[in-house]
């Protein structure tokens, strides 16, 4: 009983796992077809197959334009959220100082309000920073990482401190504690950061698109839905699904190597 | 690593040294990123409110007051865009926490099908809402879309999904669902992975069924992942609104119009400063209010174990 | 420094004059946002068109900037103005120019336009004149226009006994049309007599549509502070509406989208279409079987709302600027390239004497839809519906609407309840015009 339990519950999870991929099968499937096709919906079409679609996507989109810029603002994120939160992540983890509770909770409640919320005041400060429009102006409210700091606090309390203290006994400073000493041990949680930062932050769309307006500071969110529109309205159904498959193409193949890693990354064991 | 004896005295007087720099070392450590905090959190919600309290109508200068708020609450706009965000919390939050563990339970195993399904739920995380709603306006196309093109199979009629008022906001749903399940069964999953074997073993000992254990044992130890979930969920709701700009723009007759969106339409759309930042305080304290609430389980559920 | 370094110095120091007076020298640089608010790829052709101007141009660098559309076009052109980054032009939605004025947001130009404005507009089709002026001055040069027109499959007609020679002309026609034409298989509809779309800004052009051919002005031409959506005439558009889903079936209930009604045209799921002038050449492609177009049937008299933009120039750019911009509207505006954007899209051109040239005329002559479209543009082409906050004004008439359309709503309470909610948004603006008495 228990066995055929299981079975079916593995059935119905496999059904569902399914009717989940449908729509990336039919992605691929439909980027492949000729323009117009009467079945465009159909899962198993028949030949011909044809690359037409991602060459007309490639050229009324400005795929290497938003790949530049989605690469400049993620990577430039990170580097910036790798420093802040690496020093503050120490902070909080060796060092006993006032108000760290406090502190501590203005980083805590800062999880709660992420970015797209605060669009209406967030702008503002854009245009009066004459941030408005640029690419750091896209980055600027994401490098402060409360995430990330818990992140590298945690990680950091579990090193053992042997290595600090023998670095503190040779008249190390904090910062050369944690560039040469404390970093090269913690890459592991680094490394897990770093994927959950550029993903979420590759795949960030509202605050982009009113961060900034003209073509040449797009990302790919922004670029996709603008270039979607316009094929949508051509009825270009190929093209759309070729064009979403450039979009979402590098982060899906970067999961299809780095499966075990990424999943790790992003679970968090929260009992302990 | 050197080999020196130190007397006691000399060890506790850099001791002291260091507590009193510590609180300076501590704040220049801190202060990256407590800038940008100030500069895009803290700031924001202060300036946020004054904006809300200045109110301004066509070809007037502003004056303080609660005029915004009053537009606000007697806007039937708005009332609609808060019970649909309540009614859109729920018919996310319920089914993608129950579909996560669902999905957590069922495939825990290590064999190369489960990881494969594991990867199909996980899929829809890696890529961008505004991808999942380019991909959904064609599936949910009337007629020609695919959803209608499979059901016609079954005799059913074309459907209107995200024209009809009273779909709209399901299909909207839906695909959150479909984006969010994934990633909070990889929760559960690591909650899961914290049950010690041994108490299933003892309780299978003890004759217990697999159900019995489910709810004595599991679900229990899972308590703080399932609060943990719940917070991600809430905020996801009130910022997970890509796809309803990108395809409904809130209709038809505002029947997917969430809280942000409605934030988006005032502030860029309408061009209404002051209707959008009320707004804005509005869901600011809401979230400030789960956030009072849910501390101690945000605090435990950022554990990460390398 | 020895003399060398020093020389060297002295040249890097003299060529970056150089380099910096040559810079003085250097094109204009203007941005152009533009939509594509009607399908087709036009997104192409106008980057296309662009780089023809740029070419013909060395002193002006325009960069197109698609901005979605028309509403998009309208956020994006206002954000970028409150952030201090005006764009040098715009393809602006014909009836968004006349909240442009009254924000003041965009210039007057009149000092641009080398003759009266009533001169200048004398060489655009007289539909077009009340969007792109105000008070007098122009404002937006007309770009490209549309109107509603019905769209009807010839093989469709004959199957149902009708003369496609003969289209509806009165409501009264129509729904019998509509009612024959509609195909019943048991419960299931596998061809409706009529689709429109409902999405937000389609749908309030094609109620005013209805509206004024109903006999009503749905809003007030000279004042932006006045809509008349519960009028006799709003409320009859809306009914007619209502009837022909839930009382004759001949609509399929909900809000469908443009594509989906071409997709259905295409595909013989329906007979016929209200959609825009600006759709003919898409429809020309995608459309295998014969069809024909026809003016918009009446209930009191014949009326078609004008659609489509214009060309305006924001506030807080150079005289440089302004002056590059002006030289890229004349060019967009000239009748060679605007018959031949015409030509292409299914829009008309705004410009009468485009249609002088034996390009158009060779055109019209084999397009006998393209002469339909034009000639009631001519007969029967009224304004476009513009107020202040006309977005948001716009809105609360098709939120009702779209309530009607999917059963949650009958026409009076409607038509009632979108009057109340537009003039709630109307006020800020009311009470400082009209309603702002001398002390």
């Amino acid at each position: 009983m228990k066995a055929k339990g299981l079975t079916v519950g593995l059935v119905l999870v496999g059904a569902l796992a399914v009717l989940w991929a449908i729509p990336f099968v039919w992605m691929l499937v439909a980027s492949v077809r000729p323009g117009f096709s009467p079945d465009i919906a159909s899962l198993a079409p028949p030949p011909p197959y044809v690359a037409e679609n991602y060459v007309d996507a490639w050229e009324s989109g400005s795929f290497p334009l938003w790949y530049l810029n989605t690469a400049i603002v993620c990577l430039g994120i990170l580097l910036i959220q790798c420093i802040t939160v690496s020093l503050a992540g120490y902070a909080f983890a060796r060092l006993n100082f006032r108000f760290r509770s406090l502190i501590f909770g203005l980083f805590l409640v800062q999880l709660l309000l992420p970015p797209p919320l605060l669009l209406v005041p967030n702008l503002s400060t854009l245009v009066s920073l004459h941030l408005y429009d640029t690419l750091p102006g896209i980055m600027a409210p994401y490098c402060a990482s409360a995430f990330g700091v818990f992140l590298m606090r945690q990680t950091f309390r579990q090193l053992p401190r042997d290595y600090e203290e023998a670095a503190l006994l040779d008249g190390a400073s904090n910062l050369q504690i944690i560039w040469h000493v404390l970093l090269p041990l913690a890459a592991p949680g680094l490394a897990a950061f770093a994927v959950v930062s550029l993903t979420s932050h590759w795949n960030e769309f509202l605050w982009p698109l009113i961060a900034a307006s003209s073509p040449r500071n797009q990302v790919l969110t922004v670029g996709l839905a603008s270039f979607a529109s316009g094929a949508e309205a051509g009825g270009q159904w190929g093209v759309v699904a070729a064009g979403t498959l450039m979009v979402a193409g590098p982060l899906l193949v970067l999961f299809a190597v780095f499966q075990r890693r990424i999943t790790a990354s992003f679970a968090f064991s929260g009992i302990k | 690593m050197s080999d020196v004896v130190l007397p006691l005295s000399a060890l506790a007087a850099p001791a002291r040294r260091r507590s009193r720099a510590a609180g300076t070392s501590a704040l220049l450590l801190l202060l990256p990123s407590l800038g940008f905090l100030l500069a895009f959190t803290y700031w924001p919600i202060v300036q946020v409110t004054a904006r809300a309290l200045l109110v301004q109508r066509f070809g007037t200068a502003g004056t303080v007051g609660v005029g915004n708020f009053a537009r606000l609450f007697s806007d039937p706009a708005f009332a609609q865009a808060a019970a649909n965000t309540a009614i859109f919390a729920v018919a996310t939050i319920v089914p993608s926490i129950v579909l996560a563990l669902l999905f957590a339970l069922a495939l825990q195993g290590t064999g190369a099908l489960t990881g494969l399904l594991r990867s199909l739920f996980v899929l829809p995380m890696m890529v961008p809402l505004v991808a999942a709603a380019t991909l959904f306006t064609f599936l949910l196309l009337p007629g020609d879309g695919l959803v209608d093109h499979y059901l016609a199979r079954f005799g059913l009629d074309m459907t209107n999904w995200l024209g009809d008022p009273s779909l709209a906001l399901g299909a909207i749903s839906a695909i959150t669902v479909w984006k969010n399940a994934g990633y909070y069964m990889l929760f559960f999953l690591a909650g899961l992975a914290g049950v010690p074997p041994e108490l299933h073993e003892a309780a299978t000992l003890d004759g217990a069924s697999a159900w019995t254990r489910a709810r004595c044992i599991t679900l229990p130890l899972l308590g703080p992942t399932f609060a943990f979930v719940l917070v991600i969920a809430a905020v996801n709701v009130l910022v997970q609104v890509d796809h309803v700009i990108v395809m409904t723009g809130g209709g038809p007759s505002g029947s997917t119009n969430l809280l942000l969106s409605y934030i988006y339409q005032q502030a860029q759309q309408n061009n209404d400063p002051g209707l959008a930042a009320a707004a804005t305080v509005v869901s600011v304290a809401c979230l400030l209010g789960l956030a009072l609430v849910s501390l101690r389980t945000l605090e435990r559920g950022i554990h990460y174990e390398s | 420094m020895n003399l060398t370094r020093r020389a060297a110095l002295a040249a890097s120091v003299a060529s970056a004059m150089v380099a910096s007076s040559r810079s003085a020298f250097a094109a204009t640089e203007l941005d152009l946002f533009f939509p594509v608010p009607v399908q087709g790829k036009l997104a192409n052709e106008m980057q296309r068109l662009v780089r023809e101007f740029n070419a013909a141009h060395p002193d002006i660098v325009v960069t197109p900037v698609y901005t979605g559309s028309y509403d998009d076009t309208n956020l994006k052109t206002r954000s970028a103005i409150q952030a201090g980054r005006p764009p040098g032009a715009v393809i602006m939605s014909a009836n968004f120019v006349r909240e442009y004025v009254i924000n003041d947001e965009i210039i007057p130009l009149d000092p641009l336009l080398g003759s009266s404005p009533a001169d200048f507009m004398a060489k655009f089709w007289p539909a077009l004149r009340i969007n792109a002026t105000e008070n007098g001055h122009v404002y937006g040069v007309p770009f490209h226009n549309s109107t509603p027109l019905l769209y009807y499959s010839v093989d469709a007609f004959k199957e149902a006994g009708l003369d496609p020679e003969n289209p509806p002309k009165t409501w009264a026609d129509w729904v019998d049309a509509a009612q024959k034409l509609t195909k019943r298989d048991g419960s299931t509809t596998t061809r409706w007599g009529l689709m429109l779309p409902g999405t937000y800004d389609y749908l309030g052009w094609l109620t005013s549509a209805l509206a004024m051919s109903d006999g009503g002005e749905f809003y007030n031409e000279r004042w932006g502070g006045e809509v008349y959506f519960d009028s006799p005439s709003t409320v009859g558009a809306i009914t007619l509406l209502d009837d022909m889903v839930h009382k004759y079936k001949v609509v399929p209930e909900g809000v469908t989208d443009a594509n989906a009604c071409t997709s259905a045209f295409f595909s013989g799921r329906t007979a016929m279409m209200m959609l825009s002038t600006g759709s003919l050449s898409f429809v020309q492609e995608g459309m295998k079987s014969p069809f024909k177009v026809a003016y918009l049937p009446f209930n009191v008299a014949n009326a078609a709302p004008i659609g489509g933009a214009s060309l305006i120039v924001p506030k807080g750019n150079s005289p440089e600027r302004q002056k590059a911009a002006w030289t890229l509207i004349q060019w967009l505006t000239s009748p060679e390239i605007s018959g031949a954007w015409s030509r292409f899209t299914g829009y008309f051109s705004p410009v009468k004497a485009a249609y002088d040239l034996p390009a158009m005329q060779d055109f019209l002559q084999k397009n006998p839809n393209a002469k339909i479209a034009l000639d009631q543009l001519n007969l029967y082409g009224r304004s476009w519906f513009a107020t202040y906050n006309t977005v948001g004004v716009r809105k609360a008439l098709e939120d009702q609407v779209q309530s009607v359309l999917s059963g949650r709503a009958k026409p009076a309470d409607a038509a009632r309840l979108a009057q109340q909610n537009a003039d709630v948004l109307l006020k800020p603006y009311v009470e400082q015009t009209a309603l702002k008495m001398p002390k």
